[in-house]
């Protein structure tokens, strides 16, 4: 093999290296057998290196790539979506190590390496994760350059210099382009992620559904409010609403099952000025995007349902941004249609027969709905009524007759579920409505950090003249969870995030760690919001304002000059002739005292010797003759006779030298 | 019939081109003993990993298009910049070299020749994965590191008798990140002396000699051996007492009787009638056999006489007068 296409030793180990920080990140979503090939190839690498094995034969190399697509069929169950996509990558990206020979499969490997990096975005856009891919990029770069420096057969740590050097170089010119580049739209579409788990509140409500949230640390979503932030008490994010009760789950109504006329939510009045804010969502892969009520969206791309909750057309596969104007007063549905009556009311037939017969008691004995409503509002509060993250599990066929009259523990989907039953029974139209309540505010950015466990479900109920009002059960039983969220609500438990005990938010008190944890989310909430929400319309909107209209010869004039300007001073550093430096010690000091000299008008003539040098100065300047011998004679015993001066009185005299330079100040003329 | 012409007008267009170029660089690039190299001597183009790169880095926008993700985009955008600030990376690591001819050994037709060269650096920065390379001569890697200069010897099989010109020396480098390729051809002024072609021929034709009665001495039995003298400068290799300088008795060359008196003049007209090539390869073997027996010989050019003698001096200055022969100067 030509010495140019060997790998140095240096290289291979960069390489390696950054095959292990590239696979880090992904090694959540991967199966563990993947890692196990990381390791096998970086063995199997450093024994052929070390001449002990030999590179894989063509059949092996076969075998191991149809066993990797075979276990990567097995372990995602196909081979088609992102994750399935990116294992292969990976995989390929260890086995592609094996056979690292030639230099030619160096440039292949950490051209992929490149790409992984890539892939780990497509997952998430975090800022740590962004720094870490800087990371992996810098490794990436330092392989390819040691790659390059034939010869270095010992491992160098100071390759890395280079390419930080030249990264950092390339950032700025990046950054021109990133906001110069057009922005369009999907060229097709790509597969996306089907094995990633849908996070937050899910399409349909079970008993435990919520609770399980409630369990979570991870943030929902971020909210940031142009004026004033409302009480906690009214933070009330609408995601779901649960019209339809089957097999003893909540779900919405259909939007086939909606009859055309009713599809689109009917026309809401509003008046004075609304609250205006904007939402980061985490990715979901889920469509319901959350609202204060009632709120229309001021962002494209947003839907409105007939039930006035917002979605997204597509799923939420990464973090998203939409901004929102909500009135929280005005009304919902004055008036509800035939068809919205019926489906407001239906329950499934002859089940919670307690309940049913409680509820239809109750109304009688009530003058009006809104009485009915107080009353069992009431009932929550006086009886025994107990609010856990962990209630018992209720007994098959009537499980609201179970909580209304026997366990009378629940979180707050049990709540919502059974005062939802117990007005439908006596003919109030009423539904539940799933989201997230309260939030944690932020002092450092005032924004309104929204956890999974703010989950919440609560209930809303039709009152003539009223339209749809909300009604929080939870609250009558725990006006804490309303008023102070889950943690204080469940201090008596002590169950508030009892399976983390790794999360941050459980050292709250800690002031220095609770800082720390809100400047970092204030961070990302910026990040999310600069970087992440960078779209076409951000890019025009702000090239606009920079350059006052856009235009493609500005964009080229922009490009070119920004590029020079930048380029400019890299290339004089790198290109400017650069002396090669005064070799020895006493070269320096000596300079130093011509240079001392030469201030005071004495200046070394070319070809003149220290000797004569100094006879001249000495002459010039009669009252420092005695140091300026005393410099020379050190100095030519230093240059002329370093075989005369032994080895021990060679730092003697350096040092010796020097002292006599630094003490030399002649005065000026 | 349009083919035809098509493919005839083809070599005659690239032909034409080449020279152009050859010329256009020759302008450029003009032959010198010291090249130090700047801007109008260095070539920068994408290497062919560099074009691979580059799809791959249509790969990755394609990537970040269709999933509108904007941290691919940077990623991606960080990289193509990289590929930027990598032109003026690459450009440094030839820069500012200088590429100096030292000498090149001389050799007979069809045998290697070794050219020296020196590469210099003029500022106080690393160069790695230096490539040299004369067209036909073999590849050499060179490292620019811990000290300024380093020495490269590359071979290269000669042609014909007289100077041996090898050409433009390619100097490239792909370094730091393999996606460009920075190169110079440099014409070094420095030829290898090619010696005639020894060609055997039986006897001497007319054998001139010191002798006063001018017969023909006979050559063999030339080696009677009568003692040792120190080593002087000149003396052949062949000759040195190596068992004895092995024993520590310092150089001595080995002193054989008959030579003093048995000098021969080798001579242009010796080989009437045949031509210059073949004369002076005839006198290129007899030369090389005289020296081979130890004994002195002289020769005898039109125009020029060297004196009789032996010795690798000597033996070079013959080899020299008959390389040069009718050769006025040094190409150029």
């Amino acid at each position: 093999m030509k010495p140019d296409q060997q790998i140095p030793r240096n290289a291979l180990v960069w390489i390696i290296i950054s095959l292990f920080t590239l696979v880090a990140p992904h090694a959540e979503r991967l199966p563990l057998w993947v890692l196990g090939v990381y390791v096998f190839a970086a063995c199997w690498r450093i024994m052929v290196y070390q001449g002990r094995w030999s590179f894989p034969g063509r059949w092996v190399k076969a075998g191991l790539i149809v066993s990797s697509f075979a276990g990567i069929y097995f372990s995602y169950g196909s081979l088609i979506g992102l994750e399935p996509t990116v294992a292969l990558l990976l995989t390929a990206f260890a086995l592609k190590l094996i056979e690292l020979a030639r230099r030619q499969d160096g440039y292949v490997l950490l051209f992929l390496g490149y790409f992984i990096c890539i892939t780990e975005f497509l997952f998430s856009q975090d800022l740590l994760i962004v720094l870490y891919s800087l990371l992996n990029v810098t490794l990436v770069t330092t392989g390819l350059v040691a790659m390059h420096r034939p010869g270095e057969n010992q491992f160098n740590r100071k390759t890395i210099r280079l390419a930080t050097v030249m990264l950092l170089q390339a950032l700025p010119l990046m950054v021109v382009l990133f906001f110069l580049f057009p922005r369009i739209g999907p060229l097709w579409t790509v597969p996306i992620k089907s094995h990633t788990a849908k996070t937050g509140v899910s399409d349909f409500m079970k008993p435990g559904d919520i609770s399980r949230l409630g369990k979570s640390d991870d943030v929902a979503f971020r909210a940031e409010f142009s004026g004033d932030i409302p009480d906690a008490a009214d933070l009330y994010w609408r995601g779901l609403v649960f019209s339809v009760l089957e097999e003893g789950a909540w779900r919405s109504v259909r939007y086939y099952d909606i009859p055309a006329a009713e599809r689109r939510p009917g026309p809401v009045e509003t008046s004075g000025a609304p609250l205006t804010y904007r939402i980061i969502m985490e990715p979901t892969q889920q469509n319901w995007l959350y609202s204060l009520r009632y709120a229309r969206a001021t962002s494209p791309g947003v839907m409105a349902g007939s039930d006035h909750v917002l979605f997204s057309p597509t799923e939420l596969e990464d973090e998203r941004l939409y901004s929102v104007e909500s009135w929280p007063d005005a009304v919902l549905d004055p008036t509800l249609s035939q068809w919205r009556r019926e489906v407001e009311l239906r329950l499934p037939q002859g089940e919670n027969p307690e309940t049913v017969a409680f509820a239809r008691r109750l109304r009688a004995e009530s003058g009006s709905d809104a009485a009915f409503v107080d009353a069992v509002l009431a009932r929550f509060t006086r009886e025994p009524f107990a609010y856990s993250l962990n209630p018992p599990l209720l007994p098959g066929r009537n499980p609201v007759d179970a909580f209304m009259f026997q366990s009378r523990t629940g979180f707050c989907e049990h709540y919502a579920a059974a005062f939802v039953v117990t007005m439908r029974a006596a003919g109030v139209p009423a539904r539940v409505v799933a989201g997230y309540q309260g939030g944690e505010i932020n002092p450092v950015n005032r924004t309104v950090i929204v956890h999974q466990f703010d989950a919440h479900a609560w209930a809303e109920v039709w009152l003539a003249g009223q339209g749809w009002v909300r009604i929080d059960p939870t609250a009558a039983v725990s006006p804490d969870r309303i008023e102070w969220g889950l943690e204080r609500a469940l201090a008596g438990e002590g169950s508030f995030l009892r399976d983390s005990p790794l999360s941050l938010l459980r050292y709250r008190g800690v002031a220095w760690v609770n800082m720390l944890r809100l400047r970092y989310d204030a961070l990302t909430y910026r990040w999310q919001s600069w970087v992440n929400g960078f779209n076409r319309e951000k890019q025009f909107q702000l090239l606009n304002d920079v350059f006052g209209g856009i235009s493609a010869r500005k964009f080229i004039l922009v490009l070119i000059g920004s590029w020079v300007l930048i380029l400019g001073p890299v290339a004089f550093g790198l290109l400017r002739r650069r002396e090669r430096r005064a070799t020895s010690p006493s070269d320096k000091y000596y300079l130093a005292f011509c240079d001392k000299l030469s201030r005071v008008g004495v200046t070394r003539a070319a070809g003149e010797t220290p000797e004569q040098y100094s006879a001249r100065a000495e002459r010039a300047m009669r009252p420092m003759a005695e140091q300026i011998r005393q410099i020379t004679r050190l100095y030519t015993a230093l240059a002329y006779r370093p075989a005369a001066v032994a080895d021990g009185r060679l730092n003697t005299l350096e040092r010796e030298l020097e002292r006599s330079v630094r003490n030399f100040r002649p005065g000026r003329r | 019939m349009q083919g035809r012409v098509g493919r005839t007008a083809g070599p005659g267009l690239r032909h034409r081109l080449r020279q152009r170029f050859r010329e256009w660089v020759n302008r450029r690039i003009p032959a010198a003993r010291a090249v130090t190299l700047d801007q109008k001597r260095i070539f920068i183009f994408p290497s062919r990993t560099g074009l691979f790169f580059a799809l791959c880095l249509l790969v990755m926008l394609i990537t970040a298009i269709n999933y509108q993700n904007n941290m691919s985009f940077a990623l991606t955008f960080l990289l193509a910049t990289l590929f930027v600030v990598g032109v003026l990376h690459t450009y440094a690591n030839l820069s500012g070299l200088t590429i100096r001819a030292l000498r090149a050994t001389p050799a007979f037709p069809g045998q290697q020749s070794e050219f020296s060269l020196q590469v210099e650096r003029g500022r106080q920065r690393d160069h790695f994965g230096l490539h040299l390379k004369w067209p036909g001569s073999g590849d050499t890697w060179v490292n620019l590191t811990d000290q300024d200069m380093v020495q490269v010897h590359l071979h290269m099989a000669v042609g014909d008798r007289g100077w041996f010109s090898p050409g433009r020396l390619l100097l490239e480098s792909t370094y730091p990140l393999g996606l460009l390729r920075c190169w110079t051809w440099i014409d070094l002024d420095l030829c290898a002396m090619v010696y005639p072609q020894p060609l055997a021929c039986p006897e001497l034709p007319g054998l001139a000699t010191d002798n006063p009665d001018g017969a023909a001495i006979p050559i063999a039995g030339s080696d009677d051996f009568y003692g040792f003298t120190d080593y002087r400068e000149g003396d052949s290799l062949r000759q040195i007492h190596w068992k004895g300088l092995a024993r520590g008795q310092g150089v001595q060359t080995k002193r054989y009787a008959a030579y003093a008196d048995r000098s021969v003049w080798l001579d242009w007209d010796m080989f009437a009638g045949m031509g210059t090539e073949r004369r002076l390869s005839h006198l290129c073997y007899w030369a090389l056999q005289f020296e081979s027996r130890d004994q002195e010989y002289g020769l005898r050019l039109p125009g020029l006489a060297l004196e009789p003698g032996k010795g690798d001096r000597h033996r070079d200055r013959v080899l020299q007068a008959l390389a040069l022969h009718g050769i006025q100067s040094r190409p150029r």
